[in-house]
């Protein structure tokens, strides 16, 4: 058997977290040395930054830490007990549930005193970007960036053959199936079909569902739900290809660059990936809205600046995530990252709105900026990667026939009501 | 006396520093994670004392019961496939033929590559347009989503770990064969017993040692499992490659580390025993 790296069990667990000791202070005076933990990569906004902040605010100092989103995951979960966690960092939206039920996230609304750079919060985001920061009735992160689908595709190709953009769930239906009818070979021009809760909350959402209902129990495998599965499922069989695990990452780009994938629904970031992975197929792609259901409709995630609890300079790190905030620092995050910022003075900054010449003189940021205005985030409870995981593996077993689309929810939904709430 | 009770505390002194090491570091933490089983704690607030309750919800679990369940496959197909492979191996490497010590780097070289290294390799092979499918196509055979189907995910990363695994085995086989007084199968020789007679009565015993080993080191390794299924499925799809160590890491993930430590503690019973029964088995047999 294999012997490589192992977790032990119980050592693990202890070992991590023997040595936590005591932690916690409150904002303070904005000074001193603050960590920042930063999952962006090579192509991070924040790093370059740096050295106009300290400039700017000598008292400051900033200690850079770049981790991946999977390390950042595991360091942070561990610092967090270990009461070594960084000052301001960079969190996934879909974390933010689990990090701020447990308590281990600064009150940003005490903070911030309900303004960022000198106005108010409420004016800089989308309603549900505004939502999506806030944990029982408290910003518990910042946006830096967001995340809300529209439809990819291959512009090129739908002209060639005459296939019509799909503006509702019947005209993708039939997209789809054309797309792969003209393909040059089979398994050619397909519609990425991704087994996960982010794209099943697309359809549930535009089908008038949603996932839990106010008293925190499942609500997803309600006629809203099972139709929604459905129609997912039957995008599949009308000319999908199924994008599990074991073909690399979601963003797809194998099947991208060797003609598999022709239209996929994801977020602005996907921009960023394809110039950068597939420059060959520059003027190929478009972006437009998702095709509507009964309503529109998307999930909100992004990245969240968050301040731990743990940290003993909330107000210097607080003063360089409102620098980050600023729109022209906002810009970096398309310039650099290929994201999209998540403010709206940023967003409607004329360097986003331009004509973009990869996406054939579309801009595609004002698709992404009306998404983001009917975009919902997943509810915010402790338990919310279990519910995930339900749903996750009830649409992938949908999805691989496994199970009927009311059954597979049926189960998911148990199991989510089942889930012990603490 | 002096001199006894110089050399006593100069004893002592030798093993201290390991001694104080393994008690910071092994013992301290294990009695922790135990008082942390037996609570709820999420590594901020204070944890709360809820008795069995982590147990009781592990029991209750179909998660942690599909965990274990794919565990126990792992490990019983692993061991069964991964030993033989190795002693089949070593058996044959053990003959006069030429380039021996070739083969033994060869065979052996897939247990010095990181496991993530193996399992992402593996991954491209055994993709829906990998290597194995395009290879069957050749054949005129379809092909199949070995790591995207529930159905064979699990054997698909048990597979790439018993080729991972198996030099390991065939080296310690090797070393044990070769241990084996050449006089036992001359005398077997001599009263005419055959390749099976000389196997089933000299050479098996001899190396029964190296088996035991083999398999506590297996047994232990196998209820570990973590790098293949994280870097070849994530524990899908639909939970069938999530094995328990899986398992305690999303609890730990989750800040859920009452569960978290509970998993460990099951974990460590399981473990535990099996090694103590394989051990005492070896013993009585001896």
């Amino acid at each position: 058997m294999g012997r490589g790296t192992r977790l032990a069990g119980g050592g693990l667990v202890a070992v991590l977290l023997a040595l936590a000791g005591c932690g916690g202070g409150g904002a303070g005076r904005a000074e001193g040395t603050i960590t920042v933990w930063d999952y962006y990569g090579g192509s991070t906004p924040i790093k370059p930054v740096i050295a106009e902040f300290e400039r700017a605010n000598p008292k400051i100092k900033v200690k850079y830490e770049a981790y991946d989103y999977d390390t950042m995951r595991e360091k942070y979960a561990t610092a967090v007990g270990a009461r070594t966690a960084p000052d301001l960092a960079t969190l996934d939206m879909t974390w933010i549930s689990t990090y701020a039920a447990t308590g281990t996230l600064a009150d940003l609304s005490k903070l911030s005193g309900g303004k960022i750079n000198g106005e108010p919060v409420e004016g800089q985001y989308a309603r549900g970007a505004l939502a999506a920061m806030k944990y029982k009735g408290r910003y518990v992160t910042a946006l830096y960036d967001f995340d809300a689908y529209a439809l990819y595709y291959r512009r090129d190709i739908f002209k060639k053959n005459g296939i019509a953009v799909p503006g509702n769930w019947e005209q993708f239906k039939a997209a789809v199936a054309k797309l792969a009818a003209t393909a040059p070979s089979p398994g050619k021009q397909r519609f990425q079909v991704l087994p996960d809760t982010f794209h099943f909350a697309q359809f549930l959402f535009q089908g008038g569902g949603e996932i839990l209902n106010g008293s925190g129990k499942s609500a997803f495998a309600g006629p809203a739900g099972i139709g929604a599965l459905t129609f997912y499922r039957d995008l599949l069989k009308s000319g999908g290809v199924y994008w599990g695990e074991d073909q690399g990452d979601t963003s797809g780009m194998p099947g991208i660059k060797d003609g598999r994938i022709a239209m996929f629904l994801n977020g602005p970031y996907m921009m960023g990936v394809l110039k950068d992975g597939a420059p060959e197929q520059k003027g190929k792609w478009a972006v437009v809205p998702a095709p509507v259901g009964v309503q529109q409709g998307s999930y909100l995630g992004g990245t969240g600046l968050s301040i731990p609890v743990t940290s003993k300079h909330k107000a210097a790190a607080w003063k360089f995530a409102q620098f980050l905030l600023r729109p022209e620092q906002q810009l970096l995050v398309a310039k650099q990252a290929g994201a999209a910022p998540a403010t709206t003075a940023a967003l409607n900054r004329p360097e986003l709105t331009a004509p973009d010449p990869y996406f054939g003189g579309d801009a595609p940021f004002k698709v992404f900026l009306a998404a983001m205005t009917t975009a919902r985030p997943f509810p915010y409870v402790k338990n919310w990667t279990d519910v995930d995981k339900a749903i996750s593996d009830g649409v992938t077993a949908a999805l691989l026939g496994k199970k009927a689309p009311d059954r597979a929810l049926g189960d998911a939904a148990r199991e989510v009501d089942g889930l012990r709430e603490g | 006396m002096k001199a006894e009770a110089r050399s006593a505390l100069a004893g002592y002194g030798l093993v201290a520093p390991a001694v104080l090491a393994a008690v910071a570091f092994l013992y301290i933490p294990m009695a922790v994670s135990a008082y942390w089983s037996f609570t709820d704690y999420n590594g901020v607030d204070a944890p709360q004392w809820t008795g069995l309750a982590n147990y009781s919800d592990l029991a209750g679990s179909d998660r942690f019961h599909q965990a274990f369940t794919n565990t126990v496959v792992f490990t019983v197909v692993g061991m069964s496939v991964g030993p033989a492979l190795g002693l089949v191996t070593a058996l044959a490497l053990n003959q006069k033929i030429r380039m021996v010590g070739f083969f033994r780097s060869v065979y052996f070289l897939p247990v010095t590559t990181s496991l993530v290294v193996t399992g992402t390799v593996w991954k491209m092979l055994l993709n829906e347009n990998g290597v194995l499918n395009s290879a069957l196509g050749l054949f005129g055979l379809p092909g199949h989503a070995w790591l995207a189907d529930p159905g064979t995910s699990l054997l698909s990363v048990t597979a790439a770990s018993v080729w991972q695994g198996f030099g390991f085995e065939t080296v310690v086989f090797l070393a044990a064969l070769q241990s084996i007084p050449k006089e036992l199968y001359d005398a077997a020789n001599v009263d005419g017993a055959g390749f099976w007679p000389r196997f089933r009565h000299v050479t098996l015993p001899g190396l029964r040692p190296s088996i035991v080993f083999v398999f506590v080191f297996g047994l232990i390794g196998s209820f570990q499992a973590f790098d293949q299924m994280f870097v070849m499925t994530r524990g899908g799809p639909v939970g069938s490659t999530t094995t328990l160590v899986y398992y305690l890491v999303e609890r730990f993930q989750e800040l859920d580390l009452g569960a978290a430590s509970a998993v460990a503690y099951v974990l460590f019973v399981i473990l535990a025993a099996l090694s103590y029964a394989q051990l005492r088995a070896s013993r009585e047999r001896a």
